[in-house]
């Protein structure tokens, strides 16, 4: 018969009784920092302008006497029909002060008060968040809206397909929209 | 009879304290660890950048020196670079800094430029790589990119909280008399590493318990905000800035018409605000933007917001500590609190200081349980082999018997 007294475990309920490595697992979860870096330093040289108008490849387009560049901000699809997409356009420095305000939309505008998303942001580059219209088509045109410093104001027009193919394409994909007449 | 009862009780109580205390942070140890470390880098992270790069210094040229005006600031950037246009300017509340200038270039970039607060002279161009704004995303939300306004990493961050409130409690609640400690302190070097970290755990426990109080606090309303702005809920009674009306105006040159001189809208939020220096001004995005003025006044946990019309000069809305309803006072004090930047460059050591022990109380905390369990296990196992020893022999002596 046993006479020895087996002492009660200190350590019962305490963590890591047998698995002590198993609390340094934790470190694993640096690798959170680590696997989002490379798209912290995208996202930061975007915003400063440093990897260009946006992610998607600038386009030129002709607007009253004067040339604009612009861009689909980020190479993606709108979640959804009626969310918005962000554009950036670029004016040269001789330009730039002569524009007083400037609209994007997809449609086309009839007065500057209906033009749209106003751009907005620096001097030279700015951006819009684009509304993406319920009825929207992959055909559709982008509208650009110019309101001068000289009270002229100026209209042009860009296929989607042309600054964001990722949404045309997107566009075909989508079901038939069921119109229901009233 | 009945007092032992009751000590063994209050025991277990405590005991069972000690579990929970133990559970709270060890299966995350690394990560809090990771959190404590660069959230102390970042209270001092614009002191950093102070001692290794020069251009950021600006030491008054004179003791008497004043600083240049925010016109003759944005004269000084005009004639150095013609064709930038300044998007805001940014004056630390520190001294023997240069002002934080953005400004845009024709190439479509914008670029922080380092300018003398006395000559105007630009010492230096940032990149995109600012090392203030790395630190703080790294603390704060682990670089995880927002999408729809959150973070993830700002919840895991911010969800800390929750341990360490526990730990905060829990800790007290285990340490008996605690108070009794800061009178008589005892760090025992020589009696082995788990009295040591002991030791070590409970001194700064005691003496940082209104630090971690602080920061456990104002974490927890870090992730109560995220979650009310992931969810689209406001409790701001900030109205929101109407757009300017398209000003009427063409001019003969073609040319944007110029704003009014900074100095006038400075000094326009200045009768507004008792005590206020305009620490930030922001030029106007677009034709309908204002010219936005923000500064410390009276409370310095807060500052003073105004607008001002970039055509007419005029002060459009202003808001300041009396237009805010108690819980804005509270809730965006919490911000400051947290960083320690409100009272200047005294307090931010402090806070770096308690940084610093609040690392090492994590560390320490990990260290005891190794020690412990370390030391548990052998005694375990000692008594295990000692007792099966004589429970052979004696069933040896039954079996010979």
């Amino acid at each position: 018969m046993s006479t020895a007294k087996v002492k009660n475990n200190p350590h019962a309920g305490l963590p890591g009784a047998r698995h002590r490595w198993r609390f340094h697992l934790s470190a694993l979860l640096l690798f959170i920092p680590v696997a989002s870096g490379s798209t912290f330093f995208h996202e930061e040289a975007l915003f400063f302008g440093y990897a260009g108008l946006g992610e998607g490849k600038p386009a030129k387009m002709a607007i009253g006497p004067w040339q604009v560049e612009i861009a689909e901000y980020r190479v993606d699809v709108p979640a959804t029909a009626g969310s918005s997409k962000t554009f950036a356009i670029r004016w040269d420095p001789g330009i730039a002060d002569r524009i007083k305000a400037s609209y994007l939309k997809i449609a086309q505008p009839h007065t500057p008060r209906t033009a749209g998303a106003l751009l907005s942001g620096g001097h030279f580059r700015q951006t819009a968040d684009v509304l993406i219209p319920d009825e929207i088509k992959p055909e559709d045109l982008l509208w650009m809206t110019v309101e001068a410093w000289d009270g002229s104001v100026h209209h042009a027009n860009i296929p989607i397909y042309e600054v964001s193919s990722t949404t045309s394409a997107w566009l075909r994909r989508q079901p038939p929209k069921i119109v229901t007449q009233p | 009879m009945a007092t032992t009862g009751q000590a063994k009780k209050k025991k277990k109580g405590t005991r069972l304290w000690l579990i929970v205390h133990s559970w709270l942070a060890l299966p995350l140890w690394v990560l809090i660890f990771f959190v404590c470390l660069t959230g102390t880098i970042a209270t001092v992270s614009q002191e950093l950048v102070w001692l290794v790069n020069p251009d950021v210094r600006a030491f008054p040229p004179r003791p008497d020196a004043v600083p240049l005006t925010y016109d003759a600031i944005l004269e000084a950037i005009r004639e150095a670079k013609p064709d930038v246009a300044v998007s805001y300017i940014s004056r630390l509340a520190m001294p023997y800094f240069a002002l934080d200038v953005l400004a845009d270039f024709p190439d479509g970039t914008s670029r922080l430029l380092f300018v003398n607060p006395y000559t105007g002279e630009i010492q230096g161009t940032g990149g995109f790589f600012e090392f203030r704004y790395f630190v703080r995303a790294l603390h704060g939300w682990l670089l995880v990119p927002f999408s729809g306004g959150a973070s993830w990493g700002w919840y895991i961050v911010s969800g800390l909280s929750v341990p360490l409130l526990g730990s905060l409690v829990s800790g007290i609640v285990i340490y008996k008399k605690f108070w009794r400690a800061y009178l008589n302190p005892r760090i025992r070097l020589r009696s082995g590493a788990r009295i040591f970290w002991g030791d070590f755990h409970r001194l700064i426990g005691i003496w940082s318990i209104p630090f971690i109080a602080i920061i456990a606090v104002t974490a927890s309303w870090f992730l109560i905000q995220h979650a009310l702005t992931h969810n689209n809920v406001t409790i701001s009674t900030a109205r929101l800035t109407p757009p300017l009306a398209s000003p009427n105006i063409s001019y003969s040159d073609n040319k944007k018409p110029r704003w009014v001189s900074l100095d006038r809208a400075v000094n326009a939020v200045s009768e507004v605000f008792p005590g206020f220096t305009a620490d930030f001004i922001s030029l106007p995005g677009s034709a309908a933007g204002h010219i936005a003025v923000s500064g410390r006044s009276a409370y310095p946990l807060i500052f003073g917001n105004a607008s001002v019309d970039p055509y007419s000069g005029k002060v459009l809305i202003t808001r300041g500590l009396s237009d805010r309803s108690w819980l804005e006072l509270v809730t965006e004090s919490m911000r400051p609190l947290h960083t320690g930047d409100f009272a200047g460059l005294w307090l931010k050591l402090v806070y770096f200081f308690f940084g610093l022990l609040f690392t090492m109380m994590v560390f320490s905390g990990m260290m005891i349980w190794l020690k412990r369990t370390a030391q548990a296990t052998v005694e375990l196992a000692r008594d295990v082999k000692a007792d099966r020893a004589i429970s052979t022999t004696s069933s040896v002596r039954e079996a010979t018997k």
